[in-house]
């Protein structure tokens, strides 16, 4: 009886308390990508640029991926400052880490072919 | 001992059953069996006085979807697109048929918000929102998710809610006491949405009650 007890506190508490780990670690993404919207400023592109490389490069969460959208938006702001070939393979590869989004990456990636 | 048993049993179904809820499952019926994967966050609605309200707040939408488990498109790359398609006014098409835009974009579902309000009040510091969230397939027109969130961010007073205190301090707090409760609101009102396919949730929390339609929250930081 006791046992049994002691078996369903256990198992209450297991349940209960189990951290589960975000899907994914969006580091400091909300400040970065809230600064650029508001300013648009140099520092603030450069900031995101940081954010979005440690989210691509140093994903973690639970999926250890980049969390979806980086690589297109990362790979757009390339094209706009001139790194086409960069910009390119980055909407590819968000293609690849999610199929999903190839409708729309891939009439983006067509305007620059 | 047994009868220690019964009372810990007892006060473990009076705790986890107490308010009779419905059922995440009966509340968003469509979700469940539509099951969108990509949603695509249009620009929010801006019924405040606050204009800059619309383009800051946008950008807060993205991140809480892929946390239950969503694909979002890519929120910068999405707004140059939907400004080129002269989408940049959503209020337009609230009552249309999403179906083209899906097809466009090659989404589920698309997401539009209305702000409601959001002001500051000078005497009591505080700010307020009241944010609705509405999901939309993208492939029936059917509503998927309809959820209003009231949080009103207090920079004084401690709330005495555990639950709200804790969440108010996940957000950081190098963001402006504006664009926090803004936060905080999608935090509470997009929690109630059953898991997306990225999740291991996903499919097993349809048995879950589902919240209020309307959440209200007092927040502090």
């Amino acid at each position: 009886m006791r046992k049994f007890f002691l078996i369903l506190v256990l198992g209450f508490a297991a349940t209960a308390c189990s951290v589960t780990k975000p899907l994914y670690d969006w580091k400091g993404y909300d400040q970065a990508v809230y600064a650029y919207t508001k300013s648009g400023s140099e520092q603030s592109v450069s900031n995101l640029i940081k954010v979005y490389t440690k989210l691509i490069e140093n994903s973690g969460g639970s999926r250890n991926v980049p969390p979806p959208g980086v690589c297109a938006d990362y790979g757009y702001l390339l094209i706009q400052k001139g790194e086409i070939a960069k910009g390119k393979e980055l909407l590819v590869k968000e293609t690849v880490l999610y199929p999903e989004s190839k409708v729309f990456v891939d009439r983006i990636l067509k305007r620059f072919e | 001992m047994k009868k220690l048993l019964y009372i810990f049993i007892v006060v473990l179904v009076a705790t986890s059953c107490a308010p009779t809820l419905p059922t995440k499952m009966a509340t968003y019926k469509n979700l469940y069996e539509e099951k969108p994967l990509s949603i695509l966050v249009l620009p929010p609605i801006n019924r405040s006085t606050k204009v800059e309200a619309k383009e800051l707040f946008y950008s807060s939408l993205a991140v809480p979807f892929t946390l239950k488990g969503y694909y979002v498109m890519p929120p910068l790359l999405a707004m140059e697109i939907l400004k080129e398609e002269s989408a940049y006014d959503a209020e337009m098409f609230l009552n249309s048929s999403m179906i083209q835009v899906g097809e466009l974009f090659g989404v589920d579902a698309v997401l539009f918000t209305t702000i409601h309000e959001w002001t500051k009040t000078a005497i009591a510091s505080q700010i307020r929102v009241k944010i609705e969230y509405m999901l939309k397939s993208a492939k029936t027109d059917q509503i998927l998710f309809n959820r209003i969130g009231d949080v009103t961010l207090s920079t004084s007073m401690n709330t005495g809610n555990v639950f709200a205190d804790l969440i108010g301090g996940m957000v950081s707090t190098a963001l402006t006491q504006e664009i926090v409760v803004g936060r905080n609101c999608n935090i509470y009102t997009l929690g109630d949405i059953p898991a997306g396919k990225y999740s291991p949730n996903f499919g097993q929390d349809g048995q879950e009650p589902a919240q209020p339609k309307e959440f209200k929250a007092t927040v502090s930081r």
